[in-house]
């Protein structure tokens, strides 16, 4: 009974935190959230562990991936989004990624074929196999991995990173057939496979259909990068132009920079604005030296002299197409003539789907599936990726692969399919202008990437990894969407207005009613409010795999009680930022006899009773570790002084020290924690001493 | 609401010796809103209790805590019934009220005061806390502005300031303002300052012989001319 | 009809002088014997304190009974603090039947500032509400409406405090007083005549007798404390100054000098009806003042 308010708080308290956009906008919804908050504590190994939860192939994806989470963070209304991709790299790297190994054990006995082995091929084999089908993937070029091997460069995606998941797969048992170009599917049932997922990816490219596209000299992005990909090493002379403004374009114009040449243009029909690569690569390339020449369209070619004569039209922008975006309209009789010696196209591909496939093919010669089942017109037959939607991305391609794979296993097991269960509440509203206010502003920091001078002549890796340092500084900016607070007990809040006086971030409010709201969509997550309200009311929905500070501390005793070690002294530490590893690590590692650490996330979240209960259980000394003012949230330090004090007045009441409860700034500029510390040690030890002569004293 | 503040931990700790189980009583209303005696002070006394019994060898009490929604009416308390058996006493941290509801509705075991019941006020900023109304049945609020010069001012004259204000401050109390100083500012201000040239009698203490009883309820018979 | 000398002589045009005895902590009176003997010829009227600053003493009606045994006329000072509306009543029947008819009608100082912090503020009435009442007994009622066998008559008195920071309030309440039947008043320290000037300005128009009460300041140290410590004292930086800038040990005799000054200065200019000297524990330098001045 003494503890069945208690109780009724902690097992509501789980696992009901809101998806925050970030995770929403990844096309593999990722727990971003959480993943960035494990690396903000420098918990590299579990923030690995959840990135790889969600994603088959994250060291992939730390490279390339074109992080629609950015877009969406919304910390880009406060001022810039969290480097999502980059930390997601460093927790790869840091946390050892490639060297871990993975096994699947065959529990099935339905052959699956996956043909083509892209993204969206190698994640579909990958998650067949955790289900335990027997796999084959059917490769026409002689290597794996689709355009990660034979369309993004290397100094984007080295070669080993795709190796190494390949391997990773074969290790897991997947069969693997390249240089096996599939052109029936009814073979692939006549040799006993129950299901195919083709996944061909979008390999044609388009053409510009204008007069001398077959010229010599004019060879289309995907062929070229192709062949370069391949390590051919295609002649391009000294002046070369690439058409168009995405990604391939960039990738096209970066790799002939590579190649040689010493003048790269690129051709568009519309501004920079309009450009849909992505900014870091455009800004990358013009580093590299490419040249950019906007608002012009190629209307004729002609190889005359070893030379490309290249007429180009001049445009203009008009009213937006459906997409929203400016259509280019050609200014009359404003055609000009110009001289290169190779010219790349790169103006988009489409898929190539042979016909004795038999599937049905739509709009952009994609293939049409069920978009829930990705079922197509033929029983047994699924397919994904680029081949379904035409180009798009990595990420895309994985994720569906993976639907795919449960999708297979539906099929193959009679079930009706499982649709994943999105009814999660998800994050969604703007911050309001007073909450942004309240947000300190702090800059997003990058990762180091080669100087220009350094990457122009090869395809080495252009970006490098954070440091430790900047990684988790990084991902404390994270606003921790949708973990915030929630007013769980609407029965038991007596409208104190506690939180709402006590919230740095003004969020709490009093509706028309005259009922407490603590809107989900402007909380900080800071546990302040779940602190101080008196009626115990309001818990932070918690991810689900993280242990309250009362369970922590509990831990701690127990260990404590085991070794025996005098005087007892607990420690209740910040967890973010590098405390863990960095001026605490002596003390984890035991070096200090008797000194105990409960690691919190923020002390701002540590209750009056989680200090008392130490002092009850043995402890002689208390102190609190945290980051003062440096705390990426405000007031914290107020706060925990405010408990501290009152905690202090109650210790004297019952007759013990104060100085017993002491508070650390472990990132105070001036002072050594670790010499303040020792004397905070050695003042217990005295304390306790002189306690112990008056009890004998007294008897 | 009633504000009170928790009683010391000594006078606590002394009222609670003789009695082995101890129900900590928490209440969710006012005591909760004026910090001194809701879910969360009860868990925080109830673990400062623990120390102090840790720490000491006098005596060894079973703690265990519970919080109504109120304690200040019968009703809020029949979840308790079973509770109750199974402890010696029950510190209550409700104000006066709640205490004597609850010692009203057990007849059979001790019922002690937790906190000091102290004022009906309202919290000025997070953590302060001011009397407001001196529940004296007579309200003259309609000719002080709104300002009570009863429990605002530390002698509760009714007819202007002593001499003792300086600064706008009572004499009693230098960081409290002076109750007729504000009702001045604030009839001023509303141009009613004749309320304040009127001479006031003494009040009458006869508002209702103590104990006060409020009754709403008429006094009727159903039947007879209409019911 | 005069009830008293010292009412004789407000009806007159003289120049009023009263000061003031604190009554002893404790059953020995031969000190405030000694005082009175000193007092008594030298000034019209000899205030008796009641518990000054809330702090206990010997009351005020034995004082006064003292000053009427020893030859001199007692002004009665009776405060809201202690008694209840009974007991008030009560004291002024007993002053009267012992001809001590001048009463001064004041709040008194709240509990808070004296030594008995822990004692039951009474303010059952306040200071407006008693000059009415004594002035409703001599109409032959006590404050219920019963009829009085054998009514008192009394000079009445209160306190106005010409220098308070805000003054309006006060004004107000000074008014009130009147209304409800004060006779003369006994003012705070003054000590800015400017503040005096001014405010005599307001009160002329009313019919009533005004004395300035003049504080004795022994030091600098003191006029800081009384600041910080008294209420509603405000002694001027002016005053401080030249308190401060005297030889060690010469403060009290500045401070008679001072005092002298004021005295002289208000008689001469005709400020105001009179003085009341408040030598706050030094009564024994009162006629050296007067005798200054
Ligand atoms: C130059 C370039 C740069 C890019 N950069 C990025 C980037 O930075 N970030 C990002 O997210 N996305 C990027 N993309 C897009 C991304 O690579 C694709 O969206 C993704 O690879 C699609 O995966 P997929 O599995 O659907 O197809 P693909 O990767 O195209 O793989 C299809 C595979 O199927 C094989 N195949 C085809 N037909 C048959 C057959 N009949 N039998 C057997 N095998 C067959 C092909 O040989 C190929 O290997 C880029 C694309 C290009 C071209
Ligand atoms: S602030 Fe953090 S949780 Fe919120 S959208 Fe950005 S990365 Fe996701
Ligand atoms: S602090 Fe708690 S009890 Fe008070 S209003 Fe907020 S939720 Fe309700
Ligand atoms: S105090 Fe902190 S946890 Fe509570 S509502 Fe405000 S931001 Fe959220």
């Amino acid at each position: 009974m003494d503890n069945y308010q208690a109780s009724r708080m902690r097992e509501a308290s789980y696992g009901h935190s809101l998806i925050p956009p970030c995770q929403v906008a990844c096309p593999l919804h990722m727990e971003i959230g959480e993943y960035v908050d494990l690396v903000a504590q420098g918990k590299v190994l579990e923030a690995l562990q959840v990135i790889r939860d969600g994603n088959p192939f994250p060291s992939i994806c730390a490279y390339v991936c074109t992080h629609p989470c950015e877009d969406a963070c919304r910390r880009s209304q406060v001022d810039k989004p969290i480097a999502i991709r980059a930390l997601k790299r460093f927790a790869v790297e840091f946390g050892g990624d490639r060297m871990i190994q993975l096994e699947a054990e065959t529990t099935q006995s339905e052959k699956v074929a996956v043909v083509g082995s892209g993204p969206a091929g190698l994640a579909c084999a990958y998650y067949l196999r955790k289900l335990g089908y027997p796999v084959t993937i059917f490769e026409a070029y002689s290597e794996l991995g689709g355009m990660l091997r034979v369309g993004i460069p290397q100094y984007r995606l080295p070669r080993e990173v795709v190796d190494t998941e390949v391997q990773r797969l074969i290790h897991m048992g997947v069969e693997i057939k390249a240089n096996t170009r599939v052109i029936s599917l009814d073979l692939l049932f006549d040799i006993g496979y129950k299901a195919v997922f083709i996944t061909v990816g979008a390999h044609q490219s388009l053409r510009m259909g204008i007069e001398g596209e077959e010229s010599p000299g004019v060879i289309d992005g995907a062929t070229f990068l192709r062949e370069v990909n391949l390590g051919l090493k295609p002649s391009l002379g000294e002046e070369v132009a690439v058409v168009g403004g995405g990604n391939v374009a960039m990738d096209a114009a970066r790799a002939a920079v590579r190649l040689g040449a010493s003048k790269v243009s690129i051709l568009y029909r519309r501004s920079r604005a309009e450009m849909p690569a992505g900014p870091d690569e455009i800004e990358q390339a013009l580093e590299e030296g490419v040249e950019t020449m906007f608002l012009m369209a190629p209307t004729k070619m002609k190889r005359e002299n070893g030379r490309l004569g290249v007429t180009c039209t001049r445009m203009e922008l008009g009213e937006p197409d459906a997409g929203g975006r400016r259509r280019p309209v050609p200014i009359e009789d404003s055609e000009f003539n110009m001289e290169f010696d190779t010219l790349i196209t790169a103006i988009g591909q489409a898929p190539q789907i042979s016909e004795d496939f038999r599937l049905r093919i739509g709009k952009g010669s994609t293939i049409q599936v069920d978009p829930v089942t990705l079922t197509t017109n033929r029983a047994g037959v699924f397919a994904g990726g680029d081949a379904v939607t035409g180009p798009a991305t990595v990420t895309q391609a994985l994720a569906s692969g993976r639907q795919a794979a449960f999708r297979i296993d539906d099929y193959l097991r009679h079930r009706y399919p499982l649709v994943d269960k999105e009814a999660e509440e998800t994050l969604s509203g703007e911050l309001s202008p007073e909450t942004i206010e309240m947000i300190r502003k702090t800059e997003r920091l990058e990762p180091p990437i080669l100087p220009p001078e350094a990457r122009a002549k090869e395809f080495k890796a252009v970006e490098l990894i954070y440091n430790w340092e900047a990684a988790v500084d990084e991902a404390r900016r994270c606003l921790r969407c949708g973990m915030g607070a929630e007013i769980l007990f609407q029965d038991k809040c007596a409208t104190c207005l506690t939180c709402l006086r006590v919230c740095p971030y003004h969020v709490p409010y009093l509706d028309e009613g005259g009922t407490i709201q603590i809107p989900a969509d402007q909380c900080q997550a800071c546990g302040i409010c779940v602190a101080e309200c008196p009626a115990r009311a309001i818990v932070l929905r918690k991810p689900y795999d993280r242990r309250h500070i009362d369970e922590e501390l509990e831990h701690a005793l127990k260990s404590a009680a085991e070794s025996k070690s005098k005087p007892l002294i607990i420690g209740f530490c910040c967890q973010y930022g590098l405390f863990g590893t960095g001026a605490l690590a002596s003390l984890w590692r035991g070096g200090k006899a008797g000194i105990w650490i409960v690691p919190v996330l923020c002390v701002a979240k540590l209750e009056g009773e989680h200090i008392l209960r130490a002092f009850e259980m043995g402890a002689e000394g208390v102190f609190i570790a945290g980051c003062g003012e440096q705390c990426s949230r405000e007031n914290t330090a107020f706060w925990v002084l405010q408990r501290v004090e009152r905690i202090r007045r109650a210790l004297s009441q019952i007759g013990l020290e104060p100085e017993r409860l002491q508070t650390f700034n472990l990132r105070a500029a001036e002072g050594d924690t670790a010499e303040a510390l020792d004397n905070f040690t050695g003042q217990i030890g005295r304390l306790c001493l002189a306690s112990v002569i008056k009890q004998e004293v007294k008897s | 609401m009633i504000v009170a503040e928790q009683k010391p931990m000594e006078e606590i700790r002394r009222v609670i010796a003789p009695y082995e189980r101890v129900l900590l009583l928490g209440c969710g209303t006012c005591m909760t809103v004026c910090g001194a005696g809701g879910e969360r002070e009860v868990s925080f006394l109830n673990s400062a209790l623990r120390v102090a019994q840790a720490k000491s060898s006098d005596g060894i009490h079973n703690f265990s805590e519970y919080t109504v929604k109120r304690q200040c009416d019968f009703e809020f308390l029949d979840s308790l019934a079973d509770k109750v058996n199974e402890v010696d006493a029950i510190l209550s941290l409700g104000c006066g009220i709640g205490v004597q509801v609850v010692a009203e509705r057990f007849p059979d075991i001790p019922v002690l005061p937790g906190v000091n019941t102290s004022f009906m006020g309202m919290a000025k900023e997070w953590g302060v806390w001011d009397e407001r109304c001196a529940a004296c049945g007579d309200c003259r609020l309609a000719e002080t502005a709104g300002i009570c010069p009863i429990t605002r001012c530390t002698k509760g004259i009714l007819n202007g300031p002593c001499a003792g204000t300086k600064n706008g401050k009572c004499e009693a109390n230098k960081d409290m303002d002076c109750a007729w100083i504000l009702i001045y500012k604030r009839l001023e201000r509303l141009q009613q300052l004749d309320k304040m040239r009127r001479y006031y009698p003494p009040r009458n203490f006869r508002v209702i012989p103590r104990p006060r009883r409020i009754v709403m309820k008429a006094d009727v018979e159903p039947g007879e001319d209409n019911g | 009809m005069a009830n008293s000398l010292f009412e004789e002589k407000l009806n007159s045009d003289g120049f009023l002088v009263t000061t003031e005895i604190g009554p002893p902590k404790g059953a020995d009176v031969s000190e405030m014997v000694h005082h009175i003997d000193l007092l008594k010829d030298k000034v019209d009227a000899i205030n008796v304190t009641d518990h000054q600053s809330s702090v206990m003493r010997f009351p005020s009606l034995g004082g006064c009974l003292l000053v009427k045994e020893r030859g001199g006329e007692p002004i009665i000072q009776i405060t809201c603090r202690d008694r209840n509306r009974l007991a008030l009543q009560a004291d002024l029947l007993l002053a009267y039947s012992r001809d001590i008819k001048n009463v001064l009608c004041l709040t008194g100082d709240s509990v808070d500032v004296g030594d008995h912090k822990e004692a039951k503020p009474v303010f059952d009435l306040d200071s407006v509400q008693l000059l009415k009442t004594a002035r409703e007994m001599e109409s032959g009622k006590d404050m219920a409406g019963n009829e009085l066998k054998g009514v008192p008559q009394f000079c009445l008195g209160a306190s106005v405090h010409p220098e308070a920071d805000f003054i309006e309030p006060q004004l107000v309440k000074f008014e009130k007083k009147v209304i409800a039947g004060a006779q003369f008043f006994q003012t705070q320290g003054i000590f800015d005549l400017e503040n005096l000037r001014r405010f005599m300005q307001y009160a002329s128009q009313f019919n009533v007798k005004i004395l300035a009460g003049i504080i004795v300041l022994a030091s600098a140290r003191m006029a800081r404390y009384m600041n910080d410590n008294v209420p509603g004292i405000i002694v001027s930086q002016a005053i401080i100054d030249e308190l401060a800038n005297v030889e060690k040990g010469k403060g009290l005799q500045k401070g008679i000098e001072i005092a002298s000054r004021f005295i002289k200065t208000i008689r001469e200019e005709n400020l105001c009806h009179g003085v009341h000297i408040m030598a706050v524990g030094n009564e024994g330098i009162v006629p050296d003042i007067l005798e200054a001045a």
